[in-house]
């Protein structure tokens, strides 16, 4: 396929494949070299570079494919999104730096929002102006949140808000958060849930980041003490946010990240490409114990794709995808642990004599082997969704 | 024919099978032919020539999912296909009609005069063998040596086949060959992942309703999570076979290799799971799982016993 370096941007009724076409060559020529995490010339990018990055792809029709125009989004179908999101994960490119912005807060907002929060903050998240944390889990409730504490009581116009929340990613750098709170107590369980949109610099807001087994500072504490917020800060009606919010994590927990499978495909490729480039690793290739593991691999990320294709039809089919969401979630976490344990075990081969490329590769592999440890406990652990799965998809009864 | 003429949908034909293949299991295995060949089954991707429906292998797929669990023992996939790849030769319209049944040897070739795996294989009236160029030859089994091996399934044994006298009744040229080995892993796979839904869903039921300490063993989360577990495997495959079937955004054909292999792995793993959850009743003849896990055991030693997922492994290291 002949690449330009400026193509032009398909006519929004052009169809999924004019967008494919568009995004493979409009990423593959604006890409920035030391952004290619299976290059050589790759270095860590700053927050601000990938920030950057996003902002261009959304600027060049690559984000918001299904949002509303009016909310600056295309208002094209999950057809488009996909392919779109099949190009991302062919290229080795940085992870979104505001994928909660734009695959939780947004759609919820899209949801239970006022015109006028509609309007403050969907264009921002978009054009990566605003990061966004989500501040649901905390000490006492994580995947359980009907022991949510976090309390928030009406003041006239306003709320005080008093609690903890824990886990929280990106609240270091996020502008807003995305706060689930209750009115009444924790005997309530799930009733008297608020949601609110919380700019980050209130007075009362404090952040303790929280160092990770990768080294990173990725999530954070964040400590709410009498913070006020005006009552136009509530996303919602009691008890409307926080349905809203199950209704589009049963969907993103299916549709979020939905580059994910080719992006496995991508880090395959690169961890194969890396052991062919030096002599010493390129003989554990030949190995028929690690040839049987990559072709597993590869079946279960072929899998990954069905299940992701079926679920963006379903839903353009007008169907519900309920609690299938979970099929996906713990395919998706439990495929690529089990892959970069692969990973690990053919790079733990590496010595400083082996191919600059099998080095870079040592680096890369060894830290996605570390992080994915979380993979199976973030949105929903492994044994939240085998517990979705059992009662809500095969319907087992726990009792007679 | 095409599929838009008639507005069918594929799903619709597993409803239909599901009460044909229920009724074949109940006559023997001619009577069985005469009653999937009366429901259409056989002819499904055969021309209309041949007296078939002339479909696309998708309208096959949930057919042979029936079968598989309902575990139908006679070969409809293989016939299915071998009918469809006869192309307008009178042969094709004998097994539409259900005259004559035919399977297919998944090892070895007339080349080397030797051929294995093919079931069903003393009941058939024809074997497909690969030819050793490519393409391959319809053989009479009465001119074939068939050699049993009962060791995984003493009922319906693994056969092997010497080839030194076959009789050669008709070719397939290396392009319908090839077509034909696709979506025969297609519809393998297919086979194998009814066997582990059908598996799966008698377990679920069983454990449902089987009380012990006065609760349903399914309140047991070990229980729960195992039956969930398996749903999630059998969903995936499901997923990868369905996808497998459209082509790619170019137009070409995907890989199926990859979905057969995994298809095949995670049939066996339902199947043995649902043994296990049976407990004891799961360990005795009686209980009718053991067939599918035979059937499903049988097949992945047909393509080699896991050598399908190394090969997989070895095709993606050499496309890097």
């Amino acid at each position: 396929m002949h690449m330009e370096q400026n193509p032009t941007r398909p006519d929004p009724a052009a169809g999924p494949a004019a967008y494919r076409d568009y995004a493979r060559q409009w990423l593959r020529a604006h890409l920035p070299g030391h952004m290619h995490a299976d290059s050589l010339a790759y270095r860590t990018p700053t927050l601000d570079e990938c920030r950057d990055w996003e902002a261009s792809m959304y600027h060049a029709g690559l984000a918001g494919m299904t949002w509303p125009q009016a909310y600056g989004g295309l208002g094209l179908t999950l057809r488009e999104h996909l392919v779109v999101n099949k190009e991302v994960g062919a290229l080795a490119m940085p992870e979104s730096v505001s994928s909660i912005g734009k695959e939780l807060a947004g759609p919820i907002i899209q949801t239970v929002g006022t015109e006028e929060q509609k309007l403050q903050f969907l264009p921002r998240i978009l054009a990566i102006q605003d990061y966004w944390c989500q501040g649901f889990s905390e000490p006492d409730a994580g995947s359980d949140l009907a022991r949510l504490r976090t309390k928030a009581t009406q003041e006239g116009d306003s709320w005080r808000i008093n609690g903890q929340k824990i886990w929280t990613s990106g609240a270091a750098k996020a502008h807003y958060c995305l706060l689930l709170t209750r009115t009444g107590t924790v005997a309530d369980k799930h009733r008297g849930m608020l949601m609110f949109a919380v700019p980050m610099d209130t007075p009362g807001i404090r952040v303790v980041p929280i160092k990770s087994i990768d080294g990173k500072e990725s999530f954070a504490e964040v400590f709410f003490d009498n913070v006020v917020v005006p009552d136009s800060a509530r996303l919602g009606a009691p008890d409307e946010g926080w349905n809203a919010a199950i209704r589009v994590l049963s969907i993103e927990r299916a549709t979020n990240r939905m580059y994910r499978a080719w992006r496995f495909d991508s880090e395959l490729r690169q961890l194969v490409a890396a052991c062919k480039s030096d002599p010493e690793l390129a003989k554990l290739l030949d190995d028929g114990h690690t040839q049987r593991r990559i072709g597993e691999v590869v079946g279960e990320i072929d899998a990954l794709k069905g299940l992701v294709e079926r679920t963006v039809e379903q839903l353009m089919a007008g169907k519900s995808i309920g609690a299938r969401g979970s099929l996906t979630k713990l395919h998706w976490s439990e495929c690529h642990q089990a892959f970069m344990g692969l990973a690990l075990s053919l790079v733990s081969h590496v010595t400083p004599r082996s191919s600059a490329l099998a080095q870079r590769a040592k680096k890369h592999f060894t830290t996605a082997y570390l992080f994915a440890r979380a993979e199976t406990i973030y949105a929903g652990t492994t044994e939240v969704q085998l517990d979705i799965i059992a009662q809500r998809i095969m319907n087992l009864p726990k009792d007679l | 024919m095409s599929t838009t003429d008639h507005d069918l949908k594929p799903e619709e034909f597993g409803q239909a099978a599901a009460a044909a293949i229920t009724d074949a299991l109940a006559h023997d295995f001619r009577g069985a032919a005469q009653v999937l060949a009366s429901a259409g089954l056989c002819g499904v991707c055969a021309t209309e020539d041949a007296g078939g429906l002339a479909l696309d292998i998708a309208f096959a797929l949930p057919i042979v999912a029936e079968a598989g669990k309902l575990r139908l023992h006679w070969p409809l996939l293989e016939t299915v296909l071998i009918a469809k790849a006869l192309g307008d030769s009178p042969l094709a319209a004998e097994l539409v009609s259900g005259a004559r049944v035919a399977t297919w040897a998944l090892q070895g070739s007339l080349a080397e005069k030797f051929a294995g795996h093919a079931r069903c294989a003393p009941d058939c009236d024809w074997v497909l063998v690969a030819d050793g160029n490519g393409g391959a030859a319809l053989v009479d089994r009465a001119s074939v040596e068939i050699q049993e091996d009962a060791a995984l399934d003493p009922e319906h044994p693994q056969s092997w086949l010497a080839l030194d006298k076959a009789q050669v009744l008709a070719t397939l040229d290396a392009e319908t060959f090839a077509t034909l080995q696709r979506e025969g892993q297609i519809l393998i796979a297919g086979y194998a992942n009814g066997a582990a839904e059908g598996a799966l869903s008698a377990t679920a039921e069983y454990m449902a309703t089987r009380v012990q300490f006065g609760r349903p063993l399914s309140a047991k989360q070990a229980v729960r999570h195992l039956l969930a577990r398996m749903r999630l495997v059998q969903e995936a495959s499901n997923a990868g076979i369905e996808r497998v079937l459209a082509p790619d955004e170019y137009g070409s054909v995907r890989r199926t290799a990859p979905v057969l292999a995994h298809a095949l792995a995670n049939a066996a793993f339902v199947i043995e799971k649902a043994l296990h959850l049976h407990g004891g009743m799961g360990f005795t003849w009686e209980l009718p799982l053991h067939h599918a896990l035979r059937e499903v055991r049988k097949f992945d030693a047909a393509f080699g016993a896991g050598a399908l997922a190394r090969q997989n492994g070895r095709d993606f290291i050499q496309s890097v």
